[in-house]
């Protein structure tokens, strides 16, 4: 590849001034005028019940409220991959939290008011909070219509069950697997539900004007999918695609909650009732845990044969998924995972069953990670544990175990080229594995964990990314995308990619977050396939503009096109080295030929891009015969961690985590993926969790006691490591890496505390009470 | 997220004045100082109140007076103000330590560590460095002065022996040459509730004073582990030994942040720890 | 409704509020002061961090009323004639991702450089932990107030 200038370097994002200064605008820092309306929402205090009746009456008659709405105002279902969510509850609530009516008002004071006096009278139902107790044969049924749900074909509910989605894979024999292995480790490992935490919360402001024109400005990741869904599910109300516009300002974090659609309904729902008013919904940090989706809870149960060598023969793995309520996107993240819970690695006898159960829990949905990080935590805690067994090296097993392009994968399909054994050994190196630490502190035990990386986006076989790009008159650049920059610098990288093949500098390249009237088509961004899906787009984008420009040069000044190229923000000609001809004179009014006409115009590119080798259609009973995913991103990472035996607490000296990201179009912002998701992941392991009690009700929906980690609570060193080993289909060689760079982080710091007290911890999260206990435990039996 | 409620504000800039508000609204009116706790309950209408009465105006509440044997922080003084003092660094160690662990530096700046004593949670920081110092409430209302001693002053988790009429214009605090420490236990390093504390006041004479928050329904002194320890020399097994009589000080729940097992088990590791360090602070060895 | 004065980025303001109104969203909705932000409304997350008198507070647990005659500083002002050294460096090191959490972060460090102009990493961290940051791992806004406030020795 030739040299590059913009691609692979570490450019400051284009929108960090912006950041840094306080210019940002965020949805809710968005002015709306005098009639702007503020919704507040009353919500289901039942996990399960019948809705007997819902008095509005003092809400209504309270002064200053406009209106009121419920369920019966918007009888219609909507969804991302299944249609099983209402926009309030109809005649019956799933969960504690759930949406029943919403009180207009022109402040917000008011709306709150009045919506403490709907009175809602229930007749309770009997409830599951568990995902165990909801895959009983006898246990109550909490989606009576689950059959008539319209959903994606790639999806199998199973009616009058409690299982929203079953994802079997099957490859090889495991009975034969099993037998013919030396040795099997079964059992089971707990993840419960975690918050996405995004220091902004949901905010929605959703105006129909007078003309029938619905416009929402939305904290989203997902701005096209949205208009998509308020355009299907309020097609009863005369609404059509054209008639609806979703804007999506800069957004304060999304981490997947973000995703799909959830409170933004609300917004689309009643701007229809109140047109010509703009109504404003904005989250609680409360209603932000509650009322989002929430990450998935998992019981996992594990087999694992392997020979005395160290090879593994069989894995059978069984996956119950806690949806909650609904299981509109969480059942997609069941899916991802029941085609990929084989790891890195190469099995040859494969049996995944993962199970998508409602509970009456609030529904469940994308967290960065998309269930990789859930089942990697126990199947990286076994391998451990494998390794232990066998007296083999935890590293060593899991490089004779590693997958290489080409090993087939779970589904049948071949693996992509990676740089997985690179990985491992730069981590290795880095963490200086098998030299042992010690602390002066007697009361420290230090250990080291390890872990391996996996991870492919989830998508529909035919998501798409597509891009506009145009020249301004100085030879500047618009691109037009409609992926979000949540943080992750997805805006950066796409200039970077444009400014490459345009030989035009990034701080003359603009690209903002999206207007779905305006920007083109652009499935979500989720997945960490933006960089991949979109980089491609606007790669072709450039390209096409890029072929205008010699197009019209070539034509109007007789130059052979193909010797034309674009250097410095100019045109020149390898075969005419004096001939060099500025971007800005030409790229908006065109070229002056002899005869002193004009020809050209404005220059503007575009480019799609859609994976079109992938495939959902599969036997349901084994998964095989599609081609479901379009490439994995591998990685490893380590640390040492130090314990204290007897309080528990852990304190991580060195983190290492090396990816392979294909070409890191900017390795600063990839280091800041690593540093950020690397630190959530520990955050999930170390402090979290979501806690219910035995009415469903959530007993820690707020940052007082669901512990997102501060300055203080960080690694003293976190070495991010970028492996570069290009992805054949990507731009410049560019894959994904968002969401991977958390997965490791729960079993390294189990597999390190059992190296640091010699216990294993297999419920997820590993809190230092817990060590603590435990250790003390260990202790008391070894006195006895 | 809006106040529902609306009350009347004052703001008054003397002592009387305040007194007068506070005999005529009584149980109707809320003081507001740093506002750290007032603000958040009003909020989530957990406290409704028509009146509330700002103190900040009032000059005299907010001084720190520091005399030969005598330390009086008055109602208006910020944990802020304690830790930026060099002169309360040492001579209140304990008290300066635990301020340093309430919340963070954008609470500590408007929160007051006789707010803190007036929330009266079991869980509150400052309340075991009081309690080792024998500190005394200085409380007003238009019928006199009372002074009320810190041992007296929780009545029960979120209760304090003030009575609606009456203001507190500030804490006593005698002088006493010691060392000593305030563990305290959190989920992680950065702020967090108290899930256990322990203020640990040594001196030359091996006299051994011990106070807990968080593992009872009121912060307190633990008289038996004075006892026991009272004129002996530390030594590990002693430590063991005393270490377990602290189940019997303390009456630790179990709910959403820890479980009484583990608060059990960290105060005695928080006590061991915290002992042998004070002695050694003591004899000069850390200041 | 109280009419209040403060001086707000160095500009004397007027408003109307009612004693039972938020500085944050006094701040945000009657005087157009957009960079503190609401992140948990309850002071556990630093989002709304501004300056009152010099020192930092959470605008969400304060009273508007409480401030009249008092002096305000958020990030609108701090960069009101171009970033300063710290925040410089942030832009370089691409220190924040969504963003969301950056005022009051600068606001933090703000206050910390003019007490302590050469801060150590432990009081640095000190001055951040109230500043909750969901994407960045924090060490890069660490290291950036590091090195923006390091010691420059002349030889």
């Amino acid at each position: 590849m030739n040299d590059l200038k913009y691609v692979g370097k570490p450019s400051v994002r284009i929108d960090g001034k912006e950041k840094i200064s306080g210019a940002t605008r965020y949805t809710d820092d968005l002015e709306f005028g005098p009639n702007l309306h503020f919704a507040a929402i009353v919500e289901s205090t039942e996990a399960h019940a019948k809705i007997l009746s819902i008095d509005t009456t003092e809400a209504e008659n309270f002064p200053g409220v406009v209106s009121v709405f419920t369920g019966k105002d918007f009888p219609f279902k909507f969804g991302l991959y299944m249609k099983d969510r209402y926009i309030f509850a109809m005649d019956t609530v799933h969960y504690v939290g759930q949406q029943i009516a919403a009180i207009v008002a022109r402040d917000i004071k008011t709306a709150q008011k009045a919506a403490k006096l709907v009175k809602v009278e229930y007749k309770p139902l009997p409830a599951i909070f568990d995902q165990m107790e909801a895959l009983k044969e006898d246990a109550i049924i909490i989606h009576p219509d689950l059959g008539e749900y319209p959903h994606v074909p790639w999806f199998f509910p199973q009616a009058n069950t409690n299982i929203a989605h079953w994802r079997k894979t099957r490859r090889g024999s495991i009975t034969k697997g099993f037998e013919d292995a030396d040795y099997i480790l079964e059992d089971t490992y707990t993840v419960p539900r975690y918050a996405h935490c995004p220091l902004e919360t949901h905010v929605a402001v959703g105006l129909c004007d007078l003309s029938g024109r619905l416009t929402i400005w939305a904290s989203s990741q997902s701005p096209h999918t949205q208009r998509n869904l308020f355009a299907e599910s309020l097609a009863p109300l005369g609404f059509t695609h054209k008639d609806v516009r979703v804007i999506a300002p800069p957004i304060g974090g999304g981490f997947g909650g973000k995703a799909g659609v959830s409170m933004e309904i609300l917004a689309a729902a009643i701007a229809t009732k109140v047109r010509g008013n703009p109504v404003k919904i904005i989250w609680s940090r409360e209603q932000e845990f509650y009322n989002t989706s929430q990450r998935l809870g998992v019981i996992a149960k594990l087999k694992i044969g392997v020979k005395n060598d160290g090879t593994f023969t069989a894995i059978d793995h069984k996956l119950y998924w806690d949806t909650g309520a609904s299981a509109e996107y969480g059942a997609n993240v069941v899916n991802a995972i029941g085609l990929s819970a084989i790891g890195p690695y190469r099995f040859h006898n494969i049996s995944i069953d993962s199970v998508c159960l409602y509970t009456n829990l609030p529904p469940c949905g994308a967290y960065r990670g998309f269930g990789y990080s859930e089942f990697m935590f126990g199947l990286e805690s076994h391998i451990n544990r494998i390794a232990d067994h066998l007296k083999i090296d935890a590293v060593e097993i899991r490089k004779i175990n590693a997958i290489k392009e080409n090993d087939t994968l779970a589904y049948g399909v071949p693996m992509n080229p990676n740089g997985l054994i690179e990985c491992i050994d730069k981590v290795t190196k880095e963490i200086e594995w098998g030299k042992e630490v010690k602390s002066e502190n007697p009361n420290i035990k230090i250990g080291k964990g390890f872990s391996l990386i996996w991870k492919a986006p989830a998508m529909p076989p035919n998501a798409s990314s597509a891009a506009f790009l145009k020249f301004s008159e100085d030879g500047s650049i618009n691109i037009l995308v409609s992926g979000m920059d949540m943080g992750q610098g997805y805006l950066t990288v796409m200039a970077q990619i444009a400014a490459e093949i345009l030989a035009v500098p990034i701080t003359k390249i603009r690209t903002e977050n999206p207007d779905t009237d305006r920007n083109p088509y652009e499935w979500q961004t989720v997945a960490s396939h933006v960089t991949w899906s979109c980089g491609n787009a606007v790669r072709k984008a450039a390209i096409d503009a890029r072929e205008q420009i010699f197009d019209v040069v070539s034509r109007t000044l007789y130059l052979p096109k193909d010797m034309l190229f674009l250097e410095d923000e100019k045109v020149k000609c390898k075969t005419k080295p004096s001939f060099e001809l500025p971007l800005k004179d030409f790229v908006i009014n065109g070229i002056q030929a002899e005869d002193s006409t004009f020809k050209g115009g404005p220059i503007m590119g575009h480019g799609i891009f859609m994976p079109e080798y992938t495939s959902a259609d599969s036997d349901p009973e084994t998964s095989q015969g599609g081609h479901p995913n379009v490439h994995y991103t591998v990685g490893a990472a380590a640390i040492t961690l130090e314990v204290d035996k007897d309080s528990g607490e852990m304190h991580i000296r060195k983190a290492v985590e090396a990816i392979d990201v294909g070409k890191a179009i900017n390795p600063s912002l990839v280091k800041g993926q690593i540093t950020g998701g690397l630190l959530q992941g520990l955050a999930t392991v170390l402090y979290e969790d979501m806690r219910f009690d035995d009415k469903g009700k959530m007993l820690n929906p707020n940052f007082t006691d669901y512990k997102i980690p501060t300055a203080k609570d960080v690694p003293d060193e976190i070495v991010p490591i970028i492996v570069e080993v290009p992805q054949p289909d990507g731009p410049f060689g560019a894959r994904g890496v968002g969401e991977h760079t958390m997965i490791p982080a729960a079993p390294m710091i189990a597999n390190a505390v059992n190296d640091a007290l010699g216990i294993r911890i297999k419920s997820m999260p590993i809190t230092k009470e817990k060590v603590a206990l435990e250790n003390l435990k260990k202790k008391e039996k070894i006195n006895v | 997220m809006a106040i529902l409620n609306d009350f009347k504000y004052y703001k008054p800039q003397e002592i009387n004045e305040t007194l007068q508000l506070l005999s005529e609204f009584k149980e109707n009116a809320k003081i507001l100082a740093g506002g750290t706790d007032l603000i958040v309950h009003l909020k989530e209408d957990l406290v409704k109140t028509e009146n509330v009465i700002d103190i900040k105006g009032i000059t005299q509440l907010n001084k720190i007076d520091i005399s030969k044997d005598n330390i009086f922080l008055g109602s208006g003084v910020t944990f802020t103000e304690i830790i930026e003092s060099p002169e309360l660094k040492d001579k209140l160690p304990i008290l300066w330590e635990a301020s340093k662990k309430v919340a963070s530096i954008g609470i500590r700046n408007r929160a007051t560590v006789v707010g803190n004593i007036c929330s009266a949670v079991p869980s509150l920081d400052s309340a075991p460095a009081l309690l080792v110092y024998d500190a005394e409430i200085v409380v007003q209302s238009k019928n006199g002065k009372r002074n009320i001693s810190i041992h007296n002053w929780f009545t029960g988790p979120k209760q304090t022996i003030l009575k609606p009429e009456e203001l507190v214009l500030g804490i006593n605090i005698p002088i006493t040459i010691h060392a000593g420490v305030y563990e305290k236990l959190g989920r992680y390093r950065g702020e967090d509730l108290a899930q256990a504390g322990i203020g640990i006041f040594v001196d030359e004479i091996k006299n051994y004073r011990f106070a807990y928050c968080a593992v009872g329904p009121v912060p307190k002194r633990m008289k038996k582990l004075e006892d026991f320890l009272q004129g002996k020399e530390i030594s590990d097994k002693l430590l063991e030994e005393a270490a377990e009589l602290i189940p019997n000080e303390i009456s630790p729940i179990s709910d959403i942040r820890s479980s009484k097992e583990y608060r059990i088990h960290m105060m005695k590791v928080m006590f061991k720890r915290g002992l042998q360090e004070s002695v050694v602070i003591l004899k000069g060895g850390r200041s | 409704m109280k009419k209040i004065i403060l001086k707000i980025n160095g500009e004397l303001r007027s408003v109307y509020v009612e004693p039972e109104e938020i500085l944050l969203d006094v701040l945000r909705e009657k005087l157009g002061v957009k960079s503190p932000k609401c992140g948990c409304d309850r002071g556990d997350c630093g989002a709304c961090a501004v300056l009152l008198n010099g020192r930092s507070v959470r605008s969400c647990l304060v009273l508007a009323i409480e401030t009249d005659g008092q002096e305000i500083v958020t990030v609108e002002g701090i960069s009101k004639d171009g970033l300063n050294k710290v925040q410089n460096t942030m832009l370089d090191k691409n220190a924040f991702q969504c963003g969301f959490c950056a005022p009051g972060m600068i606001i933090s460090t703000t206050e910390l450089i003019e007490k302590n102009p050469h801060p150590n990493l432990e009081e640095i961290k000190e001055a951040l932990s109230g500043n909750l940051c969901r994407c960045t791992g924090y060490l890069p806004i660490l290291e950036s107030v590091q090195e923006a406030t390091k010691e420059e020795h002349h030889e």
